[in-house]
């Protein structure tokens, strides 16, 4: 017999609560920070999910909530479902200005609710987000059943979304992040997921959690089921629609919370990363779902002068971050002529590591550093808009498949000089 | 790409001034401790600061608070070991945080090796480490610092049959920089600590190196020489991001040179601001704070002031004119135990009568003036001082971290506390603590959270340029700071009363201010006078977005994640 982890004590409440609860197989975690007017929907979807797909499996709501002074709790409290509430302490910079997950101390909230969900013995954690209104019923099957039925650890999700949307994701944390863990997910920092009893036993071992308000838990919770040799699987969703007053919309702050929770975590956690190596493509479960088609308006030509701006005024920071050769190659890149302007990828896997290396080694105020990416991004995307906008969605996932393959090859790069 | 450090990086930093013997009692002795530090780290980081500041922490007799060094390599016994200390220092870094600690290279303890040696033995290697004299006449010229305690900067030493040289405390005999042996002594010393990985040196009591006849024996050419040559070493062996701050409490002129082309100090205490921010605050008047500036030089790029509202010191006075003085003796030392020397020693919620929104605003000028803050510990949750505990112990008392007994800060009886604990209704533990302020989101603590966070958004606040605004409205304090393409508006009322104001903004026509803590836009900027209304000691951090500028309609921004 192995010994057993601990894992980190509840409070008193949360013990009390566990007490009187009927044994489950599935737990349903939703975090929340003042989201009344959306958990309704997100209620429906769990009611109907449950009793379509696990109509024989015993199941229990989690609350964790970062303080809502809404009636958030009392509408989850009132759904009929076996509850269990509990309070998570967030960094109170994070109530002011709320990150762009939604949820501040996101991370707290997650080994709470992980913690609550080993504690009620499930075979299954399904983490919901309270502010994404376009969940489903067939969301919690596509989740929760890998883990129930195949012994899958983490299931994450494949969000059918506008081949504009998610481009910090797509173009930046995504293919870092695949290159960091050697498997490459589509959305590593998209909310909901499922985690199978296996995974939660490992996280209740680990000591090392990420502080609230750096990394964010999400991403090393990832690595973490990667690096054990867990078994995890993509599954494809719908839509991911948000209704939140809180989620930031400024590319700076969001440039600089999710790359500087990349940053962060691989700050933390070397030997999660460092001498990993690529492995096979994850298996993704379900059918594609068509992307959403509404036109959308992008302004090319704003982004370029956007990145010519910092070109004119940020090169004495950039100077600073990136090795020469690459600041050389960026400075060469032809703003002049859009129908010109390309942004390679192998430079841009080399930019974005220049600047993870200079977070790393603090070659300039982190904070400012993360923000001067901005201009560099809005440059890359723009290439990339220019690129496939007159090709099909094919040619669009090529062109991201492109993107990972580079900053996969150009990890020896990074790893060289990290330290 | 360089892989030194961002050498800096102490332009964008705010520090945290703390005593070691102050901030937690790890062990239970009721002294603070380099553990008990350790373990305070999380609420140091999430305050929002930089760097902290250390006190001095070395072996020492105590008689001016650890300024008085008997041992540059080693702890407090009290504080805890080297090791200790290497461990606070590796998980301050380990969460992002720098840190620097006091030097006093002026002088030791007289219980220090080196002065007993020099005292006792003429053969001895140490003989010439200290300014020694047959007579007390020499260096006439120079005043006397410690006007309260010293008669003489000379000292007769029975032992050696000959006057010393102090320009502080008789027991603080100053060492002998014109002995090149002192110089690599020195340099030895701080080897020793950034070997440790030490961000860098608060160099005490600068300006008194060196002593030359007919001369006032401060700010000499020799002083500057031997700086210079230590910066050089330092920059050389440690690739150049170690910060020198000096503290030479002198007329901003004089504290110039200190800076040198760029190759002496990073940092100098801009010290003349200090008491005018209090003045200009009382008098309800921009002048005292504008002035200032006028009389403030340019400092070479890479160099910085370190701005402070109170520290572990006196507020001092001596930098301001005596009929200055005398005002602020008259509005803030009402009682004459609250001065010492030329200064009030009172911490600053009590200075400024408990009165929040005048706590906030000098906060609020203290973060976006130009320079670097310096917060003194337990300033962020305004906690009061006790005038009767003698010599400035009255601002050094246990940080006050919840309601539990000794303030939280140890678990011992309270009598074997190292000071006691400020216990009155209004400012003591009970009334202010950090576990009650936290609880709370409109409390000091937090509030000054968010002002730190908000000057983390901008690279300005350590970087731009100052320029005032003349309002007709003399109670209104209006500056422009400027850093690239990013201006900001600072606007602050001084008055306790409602103020309006109209500011000459036509250069900045169609741009848009952005208050800069709610994020909220004001009404665009047009060619004619902008007016603007605060409350009682109200204030505003504006970002002045001209269209194109940001919040572009890329098209990406609402689901770039």
């Amino acid at each position: 017999m192995t010994e057993v982890a601990v894992g980190p004590a509840l409070p008193p409440d949360v013990d009390r609560q566990l007490e009187g609860l009927p044994p489950a197989e599935l737990a349903i975690a939703v975090l929340t920070y003042n989201n009344a007017a959306t958990v309704p929907a997100v209620l429906d979807a769990v009611r109907k999910g449950l009793e379509k797909h696990f109509a024989g499996a015993p199941s229990v709501l989690i609350n964790v909530d970062a303080g809502s002074s809404d009636a958030t709790v009392a509408r989850l409290a009132e759904a009929g479902l076996p509850f269990v509430r509990a309070h998570h302490e967030a960094p109170a910079s994070q109530l002011a200005a709320v990150p762009f997950h939604g949820v501040p101390g996101r991370g707290a909230a997650l080994r709470l609710a992980a913690a609550v969900a080993r504690r009620a013995g499930v075979r299954a954690l399904l983490v919901l987000e309270a502010d994404v209104t376009s969940v489903n019923a067939e969301w919690l099957e596509r989740l929760a059943r890998p883990v129930l039925e195949q012994n899958v650890d983490l299931v994450m999700p494949i969000h059918a979304r506008h081949r504009y949307d998610g481009t910090i994701t797509n173009l930046v944390v995504a293919p870092l992040v695949a290159a960091m863990f050697g498997r490459r997910l589509h959305q590593p920092l998209s909310g909901p997921r499922a985690l199978s009893a296996r995974l939660l036993e490992r996280l209740a071992a680990e000591t090392q959690w990420p502080q609230p308000g750096r990394s964010v838990a999400d991403l090393w919770i990832i690595g973490t089921a990667i690096g054990a040799g867990l078994a995890v699987h993509e599954a494809r969703l719908g839509r991911w629609r948000v209704e939140s007053n809180t989620r930031t919309t400024d590319l700076p702050t969001m440039v600089a919370q999710t790359l500087g929770a990349a940053f962060a975590t691989m700050e933390e956690y070397e030997d999660l990363w460092l001498a990993t190596e690529s492995g096979p493509p994850l298996p993704v479960d379900g059918p594609p779902v068509l992307p959403s088609d509404e036109t959308v308006q992008i302004d090319v030509e704003r982004m370029v002068g956007a990145f010519g701006r910092g070109l004119r005024d940020l090169g004495t920071i950039w100077e600073q971050v990136l090795a020469p050769e690459t600041y050389g190659d960026v400075l060469s890149l032809d703003i002049e002529d859009l129908t010109r302007f390309r942004f390679p990828d192998d430079l841009w896997a080399r930019v974005v590591y220049d600047f993870a290396l200079g977070h790393h080694w603090s070659v300039v105020y982190r904070d400012h550093l993360l923000r001067s990416l901005v201009p560099l991004y809005l440059g890359r995307t723009a290439a990339f808009v220019l690129a496939t906008r007159q090709r099909d969605a094919a040619a669009v996932e090529s062109g991201l498949d492109a993107v990972a393959a580079a900053f996969a090859r150009q990890k020896p790069y990074l790893v060289d000089r990290w330290r | 790409m360089t892989t030194s450090s961002a050498r800096d990086w102490y332009k964008d930093a705010v520090f945290y001034e703390v005593h070691v013997k102050a901030y937690k009692d790890g062990n239970g002795d009721g002294i603070g401790d380099f553990a008990g530090l350790t373990e305070s780290l999380d609420y140091v980081q999430e305050l929002g600061v930089d760097c902290l500041w250390i006190l001095p922490m070395y072996p020492s007799p105590l008689r001016d608070d650890g300024y008085d060094i008997a041992d540059f390599y080693a702890i407090h016994p009290s504080y805890g070991t080297v090791e200790d200390f290497q461990k606070f220092l590796d998980a301050a870094h380990a969460r992002g945080l720098r840190v620097i600690t006091d030097l006093v290279m002026n002088h030791t303890s007289d219980q220090h090796p080196w002065f007993q040696a020099s005292r006792s033995d003429p053969t001895s290697p140490y003989k010439d480490y200290y300014v020694w004299s047959p007579s007390d006449h020499r260096f006439a010229d120079a005043r006397i610092i410690f006007v309260d305690t010293e008669r003489s900067n000379w000292t007769f030493d029975p032992v050696r049959r000959e006057y010393y040289w102090h320009r502080f405390f008789s027991h603080q005999p100053d060492l002998n920089y014109d002995n090149p042996a002192v110089r690599r002594s020195m340099l030895d010393v701080m080897r020793f600590w950034l070997d440790r990985g030490l961000d860098g040196f608060r160099c005490d009591a600068v300006p008194y190196l060196v002593e030359r006849e007919g001369t006032s024996c401060e700010n000499l050419p020799e002083t500057h020489a031997i700086l210079k040559e230590f910066r050089a070493v330092i920059d050389q062996e440690y690739g150049g991001d170690r910060v020198l701050l000096a503290e030479a409490n002198q007329w901003p002129e004089d504290v110039r040179h200190y800076f040198g082309n760029g190759d002496e100090f990073h940092m100098a205490f801009h010290f003349p601001l200090m008491p005018r921010l209090y003045l200009g605050l009382r008098l309800e008047d921009t002048r005292p704070i504008t002035d200032i500036f006028t009389h403030t030089p340019p400092i070479p790029p890479a160099c910085q002031w370190g701005l402070f509202l109170r520290n572990h010191d006196e507020l001092t006075l001596e930098m301001v004119t005596n009929e200055e003085r005398a005002f602020m003796y008259y509005a803030y030392a009402y009682e004459p135990d609250m001065k010492l020397n030329l200064g009030i020693r009172r911490r600053l919620a009590p200075l400024l009568d408990g009165d929040r929104r005048r706590v906030e605003l000098l906060n609020c000028l203290l973060l976006t003036l130009p320079g670097s803050p310096i917060i003194y510990y337990g300033d962020e949750i305004g906690m009061g001082d006790n005038v009767y505990l003698g010599d400035r112990n009255g601002v050094r008392t246990p940080m006050q971290w919840s309601r539990d007994r000794n303030a939280g800060f140890s678990a011992v009886e309270n009598g074997q506390l190292y000071l006691p604990v400020i216990a009155d209704p209004v400012y003591g533990y009970e009334a202010v603590n950090v576990a009650a302020q936290a609880r709370q989101p409109s409390s000091l603590l937090n509030t000054m959270r968010q002002l730190l966070a908000a000057r983390r958004t901008s690279s300005v606040f350590g970087r731009g340029s100052i320029e005032f605004l003349r309002p007709r409205n003399s109670k209104v304090l209006a500056y422009l700071r400027r850093h690239g393409r990013e201006t900001l508006l600072i606007v602050a009322n001084l008055s306790a009363a409602p103020q309006p104001v109209e500011l000459d903004l036509t250069a900045f026509a169609g741009a848009t201010p952005i208050e800069m803590l709610g994020a909220t836009a004001f009404p665009a900027i047009r060619s004619t006078p902008y007016f603007l209304s605060l409350g009682p000691h109200g204030f505003y951090w504006f970002r002045l977005e001209r269209p194109g500028d940001s919040d572009e309609p890329f098209g990406i921004e609402r689901t770039a994640i």
